[in-house]
């Protein structure tokens, strides 16, 4: 008998397929207790709220996935969303009180047959409405199958309803493997349509506000695609790069947002309605890098997206998730996010100058960065079973915040924005 | 500017295949293993995913990418 | 104890055949014995309820039988025939035979093409009888175009095996056998096993009593050079040259070939036994030192394993 050396790289190459072919049949006569099962429930119950008493939303969602056999795959979701709390009306804060309505009046002024509701904002503070509610509920369902051995096709419908926003969509996706399935490619088309009938009506883009005109329900409908390769570099390597683009066309103006007019004092001399252009392109690269390190998994990615608006964002998103055995991992995430304004925004219009086609003062069209820190803690409560636990905190900093103009000097016309995330998860398989 | 820096990007991925080197990527099938893990797939939190993209929808002027760009919601 | 019993089988019985039973041995073991893969097997279990032991031996048995009639190129209904056979038309295979394929992909790279399981079409013109009758060189020659596995276009599960081709699970399918019976044995029996299928054989742990003691028969040698080794877990096998070859001129020719050239590797050992962890190792282990002939010793010196070669 001879002493024992260290294993070559051959001996070492031939324990790894070994281990394959005989864990492959390890599997097989365990298969009643680590495959995955025919029946996958997930119930996540989400609370958002926004800081300074504005939204606040609670979000259960409910997930099955029921396996067929042969890799076909139902995938339903049903989501419930409760929005309430104040909301930003688009106007910015002023030396003098400001009093707005409702969207839901039919009347800026109280008269029969007309419905009014009115708030007053005190001098110095950001115009939000109060009275804001509202509840949402959608459904999505996703069929995919396998085309052969290589290919794998999928298609699924959504569809949600809240009072005011009606939306239907409908899409298809096909992907084909090869090269030893280390790489895969991906198309997909999508369709959208959507009806909005905003309380009280739709206001008349970039009318003025004094006015108050509203018009019947509007429709807006994007078409979008997707191609994306998905390629394995290596045993603990996999990426993924993908291309989407879309085309919105019709009503894509929000219709409680306006924006105020100031003269050249920067005195509040009125507000308009916002107007958007009826028609938006955008498309995105998005490349996503999962790295196994030993149990733990790193999630990278990024995404850089440009749009016809002028607006053009990078996100970069990193995950990190460490098991520490025993079923349990924990898994911080750190999220950034950077966009440039649309070409239309402004804090606000001035009355010196004639009004121009487009305007918004909304803030998600400014120019901002935003960060997301957190961290998810799961635990396995059975061998079926995981519960876990998601904790963030969102921040908002916009870069254009105040004005020169004497009367809006000292005021913060566009504040940050900072939002606490819960997320509270239950998985079982059947 | 926008438009250049966007095509500087494509560029760099362009890029990225060839300085991996096409020949080194890649596994055979009984490598697969830590690939196999539930962890490991391309969106193993998808419920997460869904929530994540909504929040952002709702806030930022961009979204999708991951897959299509998102809707359905009258908040934007 | 020896647990080997003549390991070239002689008479090679069906498999279905009712050649089970179940001995009482010594030390509080009971073995459960059929015969499988045309060679005797056994499965030894630390266990003193006969009745157990019996059933366990019988779901042995039965996993050695499933695996020959899959996998034996002699039968015509295994998928190595259907694959044999199948003229250049593409197979799709089941998971079981797709990890076995990408396995024989996996050591005819780390074996640099030496060994590859689409050489047994050499059989055609070599028969290891003990005579003297050389294959011509150009009947060689001519087999050398359908041997290569690189020639075969496998993308698991598919493979389209050219015409004329074949394949055989010769050096994998008796040793994964081994194994695949050891862990059907271990997760159903907590106690102490050894699976021996004609010498190739798995153990999962040593019983109370110390580590099994096995006699590696070697045919062809004296009785003195029979090995006997003690084992607690892991596999042995053993490669060896035992009646298969030609002499011719004071040349002897040995069974195992080359598949680059068609002719028989030169200088390999009588007979190469390897231990590891698990039988598909060793006998892999076993078989690449026979195809390095002359270095077969220095070869698996450098692979850190315990090995015993006779020359």
């Amino acid at each position: 008998m001879q002493l024992k050396r260290p294993a070559s790289p051959l001996h070492l190459g031939l324990i790894a397929a070994s281990c394959t072919l005989l864990s492959g049949t390890a599997r097989a006569q365990t298969a009643d207790d680590t495959a995955e099962q025919p029946l996958q429930i997930d119930a996540d119950l989400l609370y958002y709220k926004e800081n300074a008493g504005r939204v606040q939303t609670i979000e259960p969602v409910v997930n099955l996935k029921k396996d067929f056999g042969d890799q076909r795959l139902l995938d339903g979701t049903l989501t419930l969303d409760t929005l309430s709390g104040a909301t930003p009306n688009g106007a910015i804060p002023a030396r003098t009180p400001q009093t707005f309505a409702s969207p839901s009046s039919t009347s800026l002024t109280p008269k029969p047959g007309y419905k009014t509701t009115l708030y007053t904002i005190a001098p110095g503070n950001l115009p939000q409405d109060p009275h804001f509610k509202e509840s949402r509920i959608a459904g999505d369902l996703d069929w995919s199958q396998p085309i052969g051995l290589d290919n794998t096709l999928s298609y699924g419908g959504h569809a949600s309803t809240e009072h005011d926003f009606y939306s239907v969509a409908a899409h298809a996706g096909l992907s084909h493997d090869f090269n030893e399935k280390n790489t895969t490619l991906s198309a997909g088309v999508n369709e959208e349509y959507d009806r909005i009938h905003a309380h009280g009506g739709n206001p008349v883009p970039a009318s003025n506000y004094a006015l108050y005109e509203k018009e019947s329900s509007q429709t807006k409908n994007v078409a979008g695609g997707l191609i994306g390769v998905t390629q394995v570099m290596r045993g603990n390597w996999l990426t993924e790069l993908n291309y989407t683009f879309d085309h919105s066309q019709g009503y894509l103006t929000d219709p409680y947002r306006i924006i105020s007019v100031v003269d050249d004092t920067g005195a509040v001399t009125g507000y308009r309605y916002e107007n958007r252009p009826d028609t938006r392109t955008r498309q995105s690269l998005y490349l996503v890098n999962k790295v196994a390190l030993g149990p733990t998994v790193l999630d990278l990615s990024y995404r850089r997206s440009k749009d016809s608006w002028g607006i053009g964002s990078d996100t970069v998103d990193a995950k990190l998730r460490i098991d520490l055995g025993s079923g349990m991992y924990f898994e911080p995430h750190a999220r950034w996010y950077h966009q440039s304004a649309a070409d239309f925004y402004n804090l606000y219009l001035t009355d010196t100058s004639p009004a121009p086609a487009y305007m918004s003062a909304d803030p998600r069209l400014a120019t901002f960065a935003a960060t997301t820190f957190g961290f998810k803690f799961g635990i396995a409560t059975s061998r079926h079973g995981e519960l876990s636990l998601r904790l963030e905190q969102y921040q908002q900093r916009p870069s254009d915040q105040s004005s020169s103009l004497p009367e809006l000097q000292g005021l913060d016309l566009n504040p940050n924005l900072k939002a606490t995330i819960v997320q509270l998860s239950w998985h079982l398989e059947y | 500017m926008r438009i250049r820096s966007f095509a500087r990007l494509t560029i760099l991925l362009g890029l990225l295949p060839t300085m991996c080197g096409c020949g080194a990527m890649g596994v055979k099938p009984w490598q697969r293993e830590i690939l196999a893990r539930p962890e490991m797939a391309l969106n193993a939190e998808p419920i997460d995913s869904a929530i994540d993209a909504h929040i952002y929808f709702s806030k930022e002027a961009a979204s999708g990418g991951r897959s299509f760009g998102g809707g359905g919601c009258g908040c934007n | 104890m020896s647990t080997g019993r003549a390991a070239a089988g002689g008479a090679s019985p069906p498999p279905h055949a009712p050649d089970f039973e179940v001995l009482p041995r010594e030390g509080g073991i009971i073995a459960a014995c059929f015969v499988a893969m045309a060679s005797p097997c056994e499965l030894l279990l630390e266990i003193a309820d006969a009745d157990a032991a019996r059933e366990i031996g019988r779901l042995a048995a039965q996993e050695a039988w499933r695996i020959e009639t899959k996998f034996s190129r002699y039968r015509p209904d295994s998928i190595v025939s259907v694959i044999n056979r199948s003229q250049g038309d593409e197979v799709v295979v089941d998971g079981e035979t797709a990890a076995l394929l990408d396995y024989a992909v996996h050591c005819q790279a780390l074996s640099q093409g030496r060994f590859d399981i689409t050489s047994g079409v050499l059989r055609r013109c070599w028969t290891f009888d003990g005579s003297d009758r050389l294959p011509e060189p150009a009947a060689i020659a001519a087999l050398l175009p359908l041997i290569g596995f690189e020639k075969v276009r496998w993308e698991s599960p598919r493979i389209t095996l050219p015409a004329g081709m074949e394949i055989d699970f010769g050096g994998i399918g008796k040793e994964y056998a081994v194994d695949r019976v050891l862990a059907l044995v271990t997760a159903r029996f907590t106690g102490a096993a050894l699976v021996n299928f004609g010498g190739d054989l798995a153990a999962n742990r040593a019983p109370g009593a110390g580590p099994w003691q096995v006699g590696v028969e070697r045919p062809d040698t004296d009785r003195e050079a029979r090995l006997l080794l003690e084992l607690s877990r892991g596999g042995l096998a053993t490669s060896g040259d035992t009646h298969r070859f030609l002499l011719r001129d004071g040349v002897r020719y040995g069974h195992i070939l080359d598949r680059r050239s068609g002719w028989p590797v030169r200088d390999t050992p009588r007979s190469v036994t390897v231990a590891a962890a698990s039988c598909v190792e060793a006998g892999m282990l076993a078989t690449f030192a026979m195809l390095q002939g002359g270095s077969a010793e220095s070869f698996l010196e450098e692979q850190g394993v315990r090995y015993w070669c006779l020359r």
